[in-house]
């Protein structure tokens, strides 16, 4: 029994080994090895301090019956991610049909349970995390594994993707949502402030998703919102989107559905910098969208801890390309090589040319105020999070 | 923590709105020139600036401006820093906000690496470039006719201006020509009322012509190169108003001469004509000959040709169509003059602008035939006033007058011309005329010979009755030559008549520019005193300068730097220019400003009147509130007496009454007056306080008592702290007292106060 005791003293007294051997294990063993003792507790609370990258799961291929797939891929790789994930923005496709039967019936049948879906997901989720969930008529997203994958746009069939944001220093993200209150016709400024999106100086991006747009009075409560975030000097992206699912922090009182109303992320913090360009109907071959892409590289944002996300049109795609697919996925891969890509296709979006940092913003300077609402194209943005020291993957 | 401690804590405060107003301050002493401690050139354009704010700002200006010494640094930036690139530049310096478009970011690129400009980011260069790029890749199937349809219109539009006026004059006197043919039954009529009626097609035609001509030009140059070519192109429509005049009976021939200028300028004129000859109908032969000839003698000698011209004026003096055509020469000849001298440009403005063209060549002319004085006068007349050859000699009595003469009193003309002097022509001048037609042209003709009023303005000042003269009925008039013209052919010919009209027609096409130049004089000169005489010298500058003052100023700024560029001006020149360019400019803001003040001190006026009605009413307003207050209360006091007599309320509680009463409650006043009346036999415990309120009821009652008041504030000041020990209505007293403090004398009467406060002690 030597052995033994000697390696129990070894994990029991130095933290050294200790945090060596917990640097290797995902997020879900570290909180359970952190029960163990008050060390392991202690090292297990500082690696997770130290995980500030994001991560995502991703499900490209149609799970087992019953359940979508990517509740099961999130079951599964949950187990194997090596962040606590604090905030997580879900996508996952609304299986719009395309003539099958099956598929239709599919919808049908997932339009029934799109709610239970949602809450399965959830409850994979920790309590405390904040979770945006979308539903969207097409997912582009990266595979799992290296940031490095090929990202794919995913117009039809089954596909999401969950991407998990730990708690990262210097960086707060706040989840919202608004919603068209039809009694009350004045929009609420302190839900605003409540979101970080008003008196806040370090508000560098808005993810803004406009839900049940077909409404009357969707666009103009989307301009509502978006006019006065578009006065400051924030990237501001995103899109139309089929429905939103699950949003913890308000779970009860909403009713997605009933009424217009726009979800979103806000990121602020001072270290942050951002780009975003504008892919409009001109861009329309290879050429084209590789100079645009050549536009985002320009602007010069750091690749590392960096996210892109696209948000397409469901007219572009392998339609609008003359049937070549992945052109634009495929054209931001070539000129970021290791930015993990995520978006959605959806029923229009939100965006502009533009570059915040910290030392500037390049943007637009239009007589005409509004200029972010757009049909029929792509919104490319680059998110950077800030050079994290201790990046373990 | 000690106090010693505690005192040395230090506090730091820290404004985050500090650093901007800074920039904001410094922007703004920028935009005054105040503190400006050196000039940036910049393509000769010039930037003020403050030297710390440069040298902080970027890194080359630091190393020009460290050590220099001098008050009034002037920093000449070479080549490589263009306008374009720098002046957003300097405003990033002053405002931190870099404004960037498809033009200028390249340059402001190359300019912020040039100069080293801190704190840009080349990353939003790299971006704009490839958004630019980008937009331009898109359209890569049609980017030049893009280009090139954008520049055509961008000099379309001037040439377009140009045409119109053309045809507008054009159609006026079409208008007029089919009148007058159709009121003049002639043999001559068809044949010019087609040519009439052709001469819109044609000039519609020609100028069809001249814009793909100009399209493929402006295809083929590039922008720079383009603006000379433009000017050539309008000295070819110039040229192509000459051939219309010259060429005025016989339109159809038009259309080959413009065409034929446009496509090969360098054929000479006379080529040109002699194209048209091929074309011209019989009966113009022997005029086009003339004029062709007359062509060669220009080209041989001005001199000459112009003694030529005079000798075919007198000579010719019974055909008007040939008057025309001298009228236009001299404008023609003066333009290879001008040709040969300056530039392309000074010929255009000679056809722009005859006026300041005729008086240029007459004084060149003086100058070079000083002998020939008569010659040069009488090429003037001849082409003011082509078909006055009936008055030629007394003409040249009364015009031997030396061109600085004539430009100088021409200015006074025009003043009085714009006085209106012509319509009073046209009234005298429609009740002399009997037929219909010539007063029908005539209008018109004024209206567009105002131009020439100057030269004709002096006639008129030397003619002893100009207004009797310049009619048809007087056949023999002198002054007004179309008049004259009108009449001799009127009395000769109507064929001739027909063919004068047309000559008046035609004659009217000059005028639109001289016109509105003189207009632009007119309103010059309508400035004060100071600005007269800064017309003045704008005149003598003008003179030395290869075009006018008007143009100069009239130029917008960018067109002004191109045309200076394209002259090569002397340094004394360049400063005119300039000078007259500030000057005109300072004039307009200084007018402005004039303007906005009287509007101001206008609108002020008024405002004062407005509040000192206000005030009248609101005092009536407050006078009628006085007396209605006043009734209200007498209302109430007899009210509140009669309630109490009524109620018969005992003493106490109207004591009480009056105590929760408010101090203007008539109650108050009343409880004095009854406790007056009942002074003995009430139990008051003071009598001090009896006597304040006895006091007191004089206050309400009348004023005789106001002797009293006195006593009554001092005895109450003394014992107000017995009294409100003693009873409530001694305070109530002693309120009621301060209140009348103001008009009670602070003559104190402490002997009485004593007294009273012994009084009150000993009560007590």
């Amino acid at each position: 029994m030597e052995p033994a005791a000697k390696g129990g003293f070894v994990l029991g007294n130095l933290a050294e080994v200790v945090e060596r051997v917990f640097g290797f294990l995902p997020t879900k063993a570290l909180l359970r090895a952190a029960c163990v003792c008050r060390l392991w507790r202690e090292c297990a609370r500082r690696i997770l301090r130290a995980r500030q990258r994001v991560s995502w799961v991703s499900a490209l291929e149609p799970g087992p019956a019953g359940g979508h797939a990517l509740v099961h891929a999130l079951a599964r790789e949950l187990e194997q991610v090596h962040v606590l994930p604090q905030t997580v923005l879900y996508i996952a496709d609304a299986e719009t049909f395309g003539g099958h039967e099956e598929w239709h019936e599919q919808k049908k049948a997932r339009k029934r349970n799109s709610r239970e879906t949602a809450i399965a997901l959830e409850k994979l989720l920790p309590k405390r995390c904040q979770v945006l969930g979308l539903v969207t008529p097409g997912v582009v997203v990266t595979p799992m594994g290296s940031s490095s994958n090929q990202p794919l746009e995913i117009e039809e069939g089954e596909a999401g993707f969950a991407l998990l944001f730990p708690k990262i220093d210097g960086v707060k993200i706040h989840t919202f949502h608004f919603s068209k209150d039809v009694k009350n016709r004045v929009f609420d400024e302190s839900k605003f402030a409540e979101a970080g999106l008003k008196n806040n100086p370090d508000l560098r991006v808005v993810l803004l998703f406009g839900y049940n747009s077909w409404k009357s009075g969707a666009t103009r409560f989307l301009h509502q919102i978006v006019n006065p975030l578009n006065e400051k000097s924030i990237i501001l992206a995103g899109g139309q989107v089929e429905s939103f699912t699950s949003l913890i922090s308000e779970n009860n009182s909403v009713q997605p559905g009933d009424a217009c109303g726009v979800v979103g992320l806000a990121f602020s913090g001072p270290q942050i910098q951002s780009a975003t360009v504008l892919l409009d109907q001109d861009v329309a071959d290879e050429r084209t969208a590789e100079a645009a892409m050549q536009r985002l590289k320009a602007a010069n944002i750091p690749e590392h801890n960096t996210i892109g996300f696209m948000f397409a049109c469901v007219g572009r795609g392998y339609r609008h390309y003359k049937t070549k697919r992945n052109m634009e996925a495929d054209a931001f891969r070539k000129f970021f090589p290791n930015v993990p890509l995520f978006g959605f296709f959806g029923h229009g979006e939100i965006g502009c040319d533009r570059i915040v940092t910290g030392n500037f913003v390049l943007r637009e300077c239009n007589d005409i105020k509004d200029d972010l609402l757009h049909g029929y194209t792509t919104v490319m943005t680059l998110i950077h999070l800030g050079s994290t020291k201790a990046n373990q993957v | 923590m000690s106090l010693s401690e505690k005192n040395s804590v230090v506090f730091a405060y820290e404004s985050s709105v500090h650093s901007t107003n800074v920039l904001l301050s410094l922007d703004d002493q920028r935009k005054q020139d105040i503190l400006c401690d050196v000039t940036i050139l910049v393509e000769d354009q010039r930037f003020r600036a403050h030297r710390a704010v440069l040298a902080a700002c970027s890194s080359y200006f630091l190393s020009r401006i460290v050590g220099q010494v001098d008050a009034d640094l002037i920093i000449t930036l070479p080549e490589e820093v263009t306008l374009k690139g720098f002046s957003p530049l300097l405003q990033f310096a002053y405002t931190a906000k870099l404004v960037l478009n498809k033009d200028n970011v390249s340059e402001v690129c190359k300019c912020a690496e040039f100069l080293g400009v801190h704190n840009i980011e080349e990353s939003c260069f790299q971006f704009l470039k490839f958004k630019f790029l980008d937009f331009k890749s898109d359209q890569q199937e049609c980017p030049r006719k893009k280009c090139c349809t954008q520049r055509c219109q961008e000099t379309s539009p001037k040439i377009a201006s140009v045409d119109d006026e053309d045809l507008e004059i054009d159609d006026e006197a079409e208008e007029l020509l089919e009148k007058g043919y159709m009121q003049t039954p002639d043999t001559k009529l068809c044949k010019d009322e087609e040519n009439a009626k052709l001469s819109p097609a044609v000039q519609d035609n020609a100028n069809q012509t001249c814009d793909p001509v100009h399209v493929e030009r402006g295809g083929v140059s590039s922008l720079s190169s383009q603006c000379p070519k433009y000017r050539k192109f309008q000295k070819a429509f110039g040229n192509d108003k000459v051939h219309n005049l010259e060429t005025n009976s016989s339109i159809k021939d038009i259309q080959v001469p413009p065409i034929a200028t446009f496509l090969e300028k360098d054929i000479s004129d006379n080529d040109v004509i002699q194209k048209a000859q091929e074309c011209v109908p019989m009966q113009l032969v022997s005029k086009r000959e003339e004029t062709q000839v007359k062509m060669e003698e220009r080209e041989e000698d001005m001199e000459k040709k112009e003694e030529s011209k005079r000798d075919s004026v007198t000579q010719n003096v019974s055909c008007p169509v040939e008057k025309m055509d001298f009228a236009a020469f001299p404008a023609h000849s003066a333009a290879p003059h001008g040709l040969n001298s300056v530039s392309f440009l000074h010929t255009y403005e000679q056809y722009d602008n005859l006026n300041f063209s005729g008086m240029q060549n007459n004084t060149v002319l003086a100058e070079k035939t000083l002998s020939g004085t008569g010659v040069g006068n009488d090429k003037i007349e001849s082409q003011d006033d082509t078909p006055l050859k009936v008055d030629l000699s007394t003409r040249e009595a009364t015009n031997i007058t030396s061109a600085g003469d004539r430009s100088s009193v021409e200015r006074e003309v025009a003043e009085h011309l714009a006085q209106g002097f012509w319509s009073d022509i046209y009234s005298t001048d429609q009740m002399h005329l009997p037929p219909a037609v010539p007063k029908e042209r005539l209008e018109p003709v004024y209206s567009g010979k105002k131009s020439e009023c100057p030269w004709l303005g002096i006639r008129i000042s030397e003619s002893p009755e100009p207004c009797s003269q310049r009619t048809f009925t007087t056949l023999n008039s002198v002054n007004c030559p179309f008049m004259s013209n009108l009449s001799t052919e009127g009395g000769s010919n109507s064929s001739e008549i027909s063919s004068g009209d047309y000559a008046q027609g035609q004659q009217q096409e000059q005028c639109p520019y001289n016109y509105l130049i003189t207009l632009g004089e007119d309103s010059e000169t309508d400035t004060e005193g100071d600005s007269e005489s800064c017309s003045a010298r704008e005149q003598e500058c003008e003179v030395k300068l290869p075009f006018n003052a008007q143009r100069i100023i009239s130029l917008s700024r960018n067109d002004f730097q191109s045309f200076l560029k394209m002259h090569k001006l002397t340094p004394e020149q360049l400063d005119c220019i300039h000078d007259i360019r500030r000057r005109s400019k300072n004039r307009i803001a200084a007018q402005r400003c004039r303007k906005r003040k009287l509007d101001c001190i206008q609108n002020l006026e008024s405002e004062i009147e407005k509040l000192q009605n206000e005030k009248e009413n609101l005092l009536k307003e407050r006078n009628h509130i006085l007396s209605t207050l006043g009734e209200t209360k007498q209302n109430l006091t007899g009210l509140c007496q009669q309630v109490c007599k009524e109620a018969a309320l005992s003493h106490e509680q109207i004591q009480i009454l009056a105590k929760y009463s408010s101090s203007d409650c008539p109650l108050s006043f009343l409880f004095p007056e009854r406790e007056r009346t009942t002074p003995s036999n009430s139990e008051l415990a003071i009598p001090a306080c009896v006597e304040s309120a006895d006091g007191l009821s004089g206050v309400t009652s009348t004023n005789e008592q106001s002797s009293c008041y006195q006593c009554v504030k001092s005895v109450s000041d003394a014992t107000y702290d017995q009294a409100q020990e003693l009873h409530p209505v001694s305070v109530r007293t002693f309120e009621k007292t301060s209140l009348v403090e103001q008009c009670g004398q602070s003559g104190g009467i402490t002997d009485f106060c004593q007294q009273m406060t012994d009084k009150c002690t000993t009560d007590e």
